[in-house]
């Protein structure tokens, strides 16, 4: 039987009518913003540790924000050297909605009620056959990502907070920042490592 | 086009066609020192406001969504490689990286003192006035480089961009390479100037700067207009310049101004001067499309050199690993530069080019495979991540010029046509014979520095390329070349067509040729100079 992310996923593929497809966008956001303890568990398998339940519960908003603000057709940055121009593809929502469902599916076959409910092992041993099976091999581009879990890690890897943790110092790329202070070393970052 | 549509005449003393950078500039010092009637004319929109642009760098940082949409006309996809398709009031300066050297004495003289290339009608002292008005219009932050390699009559309008401490333990290692850099000259406001905030290192400011820190030429035209001394005319397009019956004057500007939902309404620009300010592809492009039968080739271009000799420079850069700790992202677009190698050539064999050196985080971004290709999942990857970024890596580039061809050209495509008829224009860059033949000498040459430079610093050299894409080169200029003899080139030194004692066109198409450093600086002094000769000759 197929539940209501993988019938709106489907429904999506299937029938290109750009109305329905902002539609099953839409519930598709719903859907992940209405009920995001499997969004929330697979980050806790995909982030450091170190981030806490602060930092997984902020990227998890975060990542929710992104994909409810994604625009299918946007004009894209067009580059130099060319008169190309490129917009943005279909809503990934659908897809990563169906893909939330197939994590809770295997949870259950493995007897648990939940994918949040397995302990963290055994999360990352269904993520880790789930990105082997898709060979994937890179942190790709948000929008780009093949699955879920690899969208919600390039979105935090993508942060400065992510970046400010790697170097341990107070970066803050791309954010607004004293001129002058950019002639001294970064402050460090203290990282409590678990 | 109907002929029942009614045509609306504009008239002016001055009409600039385009509203991009250098077309900022002639206006500019024409508001300040004539009271001539100023009309603008741009195709393109108007850009978006300030205060909308940091909503706009969001959508780009999160989703890659261009900052600038709806910058550009439909339906001109073109053969060759175009530039930018930006297409609005401001131009390109709207997502410019504001950086800003001078071009070199030598950039004007390259076949006196070296036989190569062709020297301009013009010296780089007689520019100098110019630049150093267009850096105090921009608002240029710039450390004084040595003198011998840096001339410059005065000051910087602002002390430079600080160097990060990125680039401070940079440029230890570049002098134990012996190389002299210092901080590159950016039209960014290291204080608040011009009415702009200070530079908060927001760190896009290619492609947009979201304060207001980096000059853009909407700043100027905000000013104007409140000010009341332009007039501009957004989203008209303008298809022809046209004759004069008695004289070889152009007495006016066939526009059409566009409409979202039709083909437009035709407007007549009627001025004393007209001034093509449209950048390297569209100002030749107009005058090939005001082909007449007193004018068969098109206007200003009884030399037939109107498209022709398209010139830029080309890149080579590298990816250093050295053993430094760096923080990337401090003020990653901020960087150091050295003229050492734009003086004269190092051997018998010509080649000049800058050097600029940038922070960089090449080859150190968190990846999911480990070296064994293990996937990696939560702490792993962060520990991998901070394993490989304990040294750091610069970005090194060199641009070296090109001697353009002839041939290297814009011409008609008869082939592709925009929504009103008009052929589309096609690109084709093209060397010179003298600069291929020195092609692969020049590449081998700066990858023998960048080879030095890593040994100099216990470093290794990572991955070498060219980024300009196939055909291409950096920072196009030409296709309206000056020159002093009418027969070899379209305007004379102050950017006077040669054919058309009322027809100047500026900036970016004048060049002779394209230096190796960007131009435009350079495009904007040569606008300054030729808006001083319209105010001289009024």
């Amino acid at each position: 039987m197929l539940s209501r992310r993988t019938f709106l996923g489907t429904l999506a593929a299937a029938i290109p009518v750009a109305a329905l497809v902002r539609r099953a966008h839409a519930l598709a956001v719903d859907d992940i913003t209405a009920s995001p303890r499997t969004l929330h568990a697979l980050a806790e398998v995909m982030l450091p540790a170190e981030v806490g339940r602060a930092g997984t519960d902020g990227a998890t908003t975060n990542f929710q924000r992104w994909i409810a603000g994604y625009r299918e057709g946007a004009e894209l940055l067009h580059g130099y050297g060319t008169s190309a121009l490129e917009r943005s593809g279909p809503t990934p929502a659908t897809r990563w909605a169906a893909q939330l469902d197939a994590l809770d599916a295997m949870a259950r076959k493995k007897g648990s009620p939940s994918f949040a409910a397995l302990e963290l092992d055994r999360r990352r041993e269904i993520v880790r056959a789930e990105l082997t099976a898709l060979n994937a091999d890179r942190i790709p581009p948000v929008e780009r990502a093949p699955h879920v879990a690899l969208a919600l890690l390039a979105h935090w890897y993508a942060t400065p907070d992510a970046s400010d943790r790697c170097y341990e110092a107070r970066i803050g790329k791309e954010t607004c920042r004293p001129l002058a202070s950019s002639a001294r070393r970064p402050m460090p970052l203290t990282v409590v490592r678990t | 086009m109907s002929s029942s549509v009614k045509r609306t005449v504009v008239e002016s003393d001055v009409c600039i066609i385009g509203s991009g950078i250098s077309a900022a500039m002639v206006a500019d010092r024409l508001a300040r020192t004539t009271s001539a009637r100023i009309v603008v004319v741009e195709a393109g929109d108007e850009a978006p406001p300030l205060g909308q642009r940091y909503a706009l760098r969001d959508r780009y940082l999160q989703y890659g969504e261009s900052p600038w949409p709806n910058d550009h006309l439909e339906g001109y996809e073109i053969e060759g490689p175009l530039q930018s398709r930006s297409m609005q009031v401001g131009g390109l300066a709207m997502h410019w990286g504001g950086v800003t050297p001078r071009w070199s004495p030598e950039d004007f003289r390259t076949r006196s003192l070296f036989g190569v290339g062709t020297d301009w009608p013009l010296s780089y002292d007689d520019l100098e006035p110019f630049y150093q008005e267009a850096e105090e219009l921009m608002g240029v932050a710039g450390e004084q480089g040595p003198a011998s390699m840096d001339p410059r009559s005065k000051p910087f309008p602002m002390s430079p961009i600080p160097l990060t401490y990125n680039l401070t333990l940079l440029r230890e290692w570049t002098a134990k390479a012996g190389i002299t850099m210092w901080s590159q000259p950016v039209a960014k406001n290291s204080r608040p100037y011009g009415g702009r905030a200070e530079c908060c290192r927001n760190d896009t400011c290619t492609p947009i700067c979201p304060i207001g820190a980096k000059y853009s030429p909407d700043f100027t035209w905000d000013r104007l207009r409140a000010a009341r001394r332009i007039t501009l005319y957004p989203r008209t397009l303008v298809r022809k310049l046209v004759l004069d019956e008695r004289s070889m004057r152009i007495a006016g500007a066939e526009a059409v101004q566009r409409t979202r939902t039709d083909t437009g309404t035709p407007v007549e620009f009627r001025a004393k001067r007209f001034v093509v300010a449209a950048g390297y592809v569209w100002s030749a492009h107009l005058l090939l499309l005001s082909a007449s039968s007193r004018t068969p080739a098109g206007i200003a271009n009884r030399s037939g050199t109107v498209g022709k000799f398209l010139t830029g420079h080309r890149n080579q850069q590298a990816f250093i690993s050295l053993p430094l700790r760096l923080f990337p992202g401090m003020n990653g677009q901020h960087s150091l530069l050295s003229k050492q190698f734009m003086r004269t050539p190092p051997s018998d064999r010509y080649l000049r080019h800058d050097l600029r050196v940038w922070e960089s985080s090449f080859g150190r971004g968190p990846r999911l495979r480990a070296d064994d290709g293990t996937l990696m999942l939560g702490d792993d990857i962060m520990r991998d991540w901070r394993a490989r970024t304990r040294t750091g890596v610069a970005r090194v580039r060199a641009y070296y010029d090109v001697v353009p061809d002839r041939s290297s050209e814009l011409t008609l495509d008869t082939t592709r046509r925009n929504a009103w008829g008009d052929p589309l224009p096609k690109l084709a860059f093209r060397d010179a014979p003298e600069s291929a033949a020195l092609r692969d000498y020049s590449i081998a040459t700066i990858r023998t520095l960048f080879e030095s430079m890593a040994k100099a610093g216990n470093g290794t050299v990572l991955q070498t390329v060219e980024d300009d894409g196939p055909g291409w080169q950096d920072h196009p200029a030409g296709g309206c070349r000056m020159g002093d003899d009418g027969s070899t080139s379209v305007v004379d030194r102050w950017g006077r067509a040669h054919d058309h004692e009322n027809l100047f066109i500026v900036g970016a198409p004048t060049c002779v040729s394209g230096s190796c450093a960007n131009a435009t600086l350079t495009f904007c002094a040569l606008a300054l100079r030729s808006a001083a000769e319209l105010a001289r000759s009024s």
